[in-house]
């Protein structure tokens, strides 16, 4: 049966690491009466959770990629966009919150609002995500959801809102009390009582209810009549709650304990009650075919009968074929419906369309605007915005951070090597910050990515989905080059050997650029260089400018800017003025102070305060540099500047250091100049690199 | 003007000249005033005076988030580099700024002892060498008596100067002793070395030594908190 627009819930569960995110959309899928086993994330049956869909996450206990899950609940039909709970899988975390309406944010009742919740949280505002909160692991010895609400409201800046009391906590926590209906709810097994509030709570229930009035009727004129006339009813709360959570200027707050069953059916109600169908969210496209100076964005329409406009946010190779999970944003598309791919232009016909569950998929006969759905053997890359041919709008991209480390691989034997070849070019389809090409050099076949862990995820797969035992370098950190002051150049490229000459001479200078990679500018008046020979001085830059002259890493930050020079009527060409440019820069360039780059990361430590002491030290260690230290209690959290390269093997220094009692994450931060003495040992090494590639 | 002829010329200079150097290492000096007068500016300002100096610095925070204080430092510095047209101001802030760790401490069962434990983790295990801590937010109010002991203890230990806000109150009674100094801090005077009051007048803020070591006080000195600026100037 179809389900109209208005039933249907399109949420992601977004964590930091070890919240019980996993454990939670388990018992989600559970209580939606879709799966009849719950599996623990490290369950002692090996089964693992349905939603960590590959092994590898089930043997780390972390889920990597975003499966997409459709359930029901109370005759609504809720998607659920699994996000990963790592850093490093940042992109991946970046493609879901595009597709989502709305997302529950857990927190663990002891932990609270950890770095990672920072993260995601600053990651769910930038796309304007409306947000519920479910505070987990009430069973947990130290679980004070008060607190955690305070911490949402102190460190997240949300106007968080209970709307539940715990009945209990620690080994005695058997529910909540709603402050809705100002009844106790009690988890048992599967069994939900309600009954009357205990009377040790009373008091306290009033006095939070009175809180959830006050902050509900800031977005009802109604509820705040109803307060003083005392005609208070649920559906005016409801309904009040909803408008400001969807206008983002509230969260509702939920409890409970996944692992111990407690409070999902709550939070299930909370998700169809407060979060936005997708009618009710803005998606904007840009318009390719408008003017340049016309306002190119349109605010897309969730109407089933517009030309349909649809987003491929992530590709999936299953035992079946490539699975590409699809959002559609208008229209609705069923088999046979022709599309093209805004990038490409290629044009597709919808064959299979399918909708995924945890553990089966469904065939389907069409999906409609606001639904999330599958399509079978679609040649597409992760991103791409498919339309009706007629409909030139392409969904705003999604931003790719530049990839910070990369890592040479290579396979054992030739046919292995085939193998490898189908892996990358598949893991580079699906995940935008994963890149791969062959070093012209040394003819290593090279893979980026965004840390460590990112990439130790991809030798994995490819050793266990296409069975390549790789052998992997050493992890090398993408260093830039960039030059600190202006320099001139004035270089002839001349040659003379028997038939055609080369000639080509350009003047001009090399600067500094603050905002930018590369930029070209020519000043060349009075035809001093032909102008159909521009462009090849501007391709010999950009050839330069790849390999800078210091360690040979790419050179950023830099603005070229031509401002004269000669040609001969017969001797130039585009080649020789090429030529010409690449040898400019490269003079101009050893005069323009080079200086290298190398990415720092901002890491954030987190334990027990008792090993502060030890995380300094090894932080100074790697050349970090210490922001600030927080200690709340006996728990302390450390912020720092660290150069990646110095991260290596960093989570095994701090387990020894900490008994394993703290955890760090990083993510990239900026790019920083390395210091004099580390710049001098990287250019020994590219000297020696060079002296070995060259004799 | 480049970073040293600021130092040179900064107002902060008369602040140290009437206070026989400021506590110097192993030294506690007190900043107390009403509360928004200005005190964490006025502290700010002699961080970020230390930190031109080469010198490396712990802000210690109570209360505020640690964002806030970044903030505060920020814009302090971006006041300096106006006031003072600073050349290549961002590569020298974010020179400096290396040389500055925040500490944050929830004060709810924060214990003078344990705060001095991460203070010296900071310092030994971190290999982090301050030259001064600033301790924005102590509430003496609360303090164990024998708490500004061991301080004292630490500073001589550590050879580092320890710079407080205080934040009086009236309390019924009087906000001063005869001599000038708080009454809150009347118990502790003993132990402070460099005692000064801000006090709001109609256009700045007036700044007194209060206490110098064994000499004595230098009373109102020639400069002022700017309440526009927010930074200590010299008198016009």
């Amino acid at each position: 049966m179809a389900t109209t627009i208005e039933r249907m819930r399109n949420i992601g569960i977004s964590a930091h690491i070890d919240s019980g995110k996993t454990t939670l959309s388990e018992r989600i899928l559970y209580y939606c009466g879709k799966i009849h086993r719950v599996h623990e994330v490290k369950g002692k049956d090996g089964v693992g959770a349905t939603m960590d869909s590959m092994d590898l996450e089930r043997e780390r206990g972390i889920t990597i990629a975003s499966a997409a899950t459709s359930v029901s609940w109370a005759e609504h039909r809720i998607n659920i966009i699994d996000t990963p709970g790592h850093v490093d899988f940042t992109i991946e975390v970046e493609r879901s919150l595009r597709v989502l309406d709305g997302a529950v944010l857990v927190l663990c009742s002891v932990g609270g609002v950890q770095s990672q919740t920072i993260t995601v949280d600053r990651q769910l505002r930038r796309y304007d995500v409306p947000r519920l909160a479910f505070i987990n692991k009430c069973d947990r010895v130290g679980a004070n959801p008060q607190k955690i609400r305070d911490q949402l409201e102190e460190k997240l800046k949300h106007n968080a809102v209970l709307m539940q009391i715990p009945i209990g906590l620690e080994d005695h926590h058997q529910g909540v009390v709603d402050l809705v209906s100002m009844q106790a709810v009690l988890f048992e097994g599967d069994e939900i009582r309600r009954g009357e509030i205990p009377p040790d709570l009373r008091e306290e229930a009033h006095r939070r209810r009175n809180d959830l009035l006050d902050a509900a009727s800031m977005f009802s004129d109604e509820l705040t009549e109803a307060i003083l006339e005392d005609r208070v009813t649920e559906e005016l709360i409801h309904a009040a709650v909803r408008r400001g959570t969807i206008a983002r200027k509230l969260t509702p707050v939920f409890m409970g304990s996944a692992y111990k069953n407690k409070g999902i059916q709550a939070l299930l109600d909370g998700i169809v009650r407060y979060l936005p169908d997708p009618s009710e969210v803005k998606n904007i496209a840009v318009d390719q075919s408008a003017p340049p100076d016309a306002p190119a964005e349109v605010v897309l329409s969730s109407d089933p009968d517009a030309p349909p406009v649809l987003l491929a946010f992530k590709l999936e190779d299953g035992p079946y074929g490539q699975l590409t999970y699809i959002r559609i944003y208008q229209g609705r598309i069923q088999k046979g419906t022709e599309l093209q791919n805004a990038r490409s232009g290629q044009r597709i016909k919808v064959g299979r369309l399918i909708r995924m569950h945890a553990d089966h998929m469904e065939d389907i006969p069409e999906a409609t605007a606001g639904d999330i759905a599958a399509l079978f053997g679609i040649d597409c890359a992760s991103g791409d915005t498919f339309t009706d041919p007629s409909c030139p709008y392409t969904l705003t991209s999604i931003f790719v951070p530049e990839p910070v480390i990369s890592l040479a691989v290579s396979a054992p034997d030739k046919r292995a090597l085939d193998r490898l070849a189908k892996a990358l070019n598949r893991f580079s389809k699906e995940d935008p910050t994963f890149r791969t090409f062959v070093d012209p050099e040394s003819h290593e076949t090279i893979i980026q990515g965004m840390g460590e862990l990112h990439l130790d995820v991809y030798v994995e797969r490819m050793k266990r989905e296409y069975n390549v035992e790789v052998a992997t370098g050493k992890p090398q950190v993408a260093y830039r080059e960039a030059i600190t002051k202006k320099a001139e150049f004035d270089y002839t490229h001349k040659k003379q050997t028997g038939g055609a000459g080369q000639y080509g001479r350009v003047i001009g200078y090399l600067e500094p650029l603050a905002d930018g990679a590369y930029e070209f500018v020519n000043q060349v008046k009075g035809g001093r260089i032909p102008r159909e020979f521009i462009p090849s001085c501007d391709k010999g830059c950009k050839t330069a400018v790849k390999k800078g002259g210091v360690i040979g890493f790419p050179v950023t930050g830099v603005r070229v800017v031509l401002t004269d020079g000669q040609y001969h009527e017969v001797d130039s060409s585009d080649n020789a003025f090429q030529a010409a440019a690449l040898g400019a820069f490269r003079q101009a360039y050893a005069k323009a102070k080079p200086v290298i780059l190398e990415p720092v990361m901002k890491v954030s430590v987190e334990g027990p305060s008792e090993f502060a002491g030890a995380v300094f030290g090894s932080i100074n260690q790697r050349r970090g540099v210490i922001v600030s230290s927080i200690e709340d209690g006996s728990f302390s959290r450390v912020d720092a500047e660290v150069p990646l390269s110095e991260m290596f093997g960093y989570s095994n220094q701090l387990r020894s250091l900490t008994q394993g009692k703290a955890e760090f994450t990083m993510e990239f931060l900026k790019y920083g100049r390395v210091p004099a003495a580390v710049a001098e040992e990287l250019q020994k090494q590219h000297a020696e690199k060079r002296a070995r590639e060259t004799g | 003007m480049d970073a040293k002829h600021l130092i040179k010329r900064s107002p902060l200079r008369v602040l140290e000249d009437s206070t026989h150097g400021g506590p110097g290492p192993g030294g506690l000096a007190v900043l107390a005033s009403p509360k928004g007068v200005g005190k964490t500016a006025c502290l700010v300002h002699i961080a970020t005076d230390k930190l031109f100096q080469g010198k490396a610095v712990i802000h210690v925070s109570y209360s505020s988030r640690v964002d806030y204080i970044m903030t505060w430092y920020e814009d302090i510095f971006k006041e300096i580099v106006k006031t003072h047209r600073l050349r290549d101001s961002e590569t020298v802030y974010d020179e400096i700024i290396k040389n500055r760790v925040i500490m944050n401490f929830k004060q709810d069962g924060m214990r003078t002892g344990q705060v001095l434990r991460s203070l010296e983790a900071m310092i030994t295990g971190g290999k982090f060498d301050a030259d001064t801590i600033i301790v924005d937010g102590y509430n003496f109010g609360l303090a164990a008596p024998d708490d500004l002991d061991r301080f004292k203890d630490f500073a001589r230990r550590m050879n580092v100067s320890i710079w407080f806000s205080a934040s009086l109150k009236e309390t019924g009674g009087e906000m001063f002793g005869p001599d000038g100094t708080p009454v809150l801090l009347a118990p502790h005077a003993g132990r402070i070395d460099v005692l000064i009051t801000l006090e709001a007048k109609s256009d700045a803020v007036e700044i007194r030594v209060v206490k110098d070591h064994d000499n004595p006080p230098a009373g109102v000195l020639p400069i002022r908190l700017d309440p526009r600026t927010l930074l200590i100037a010299q008198e016009k």
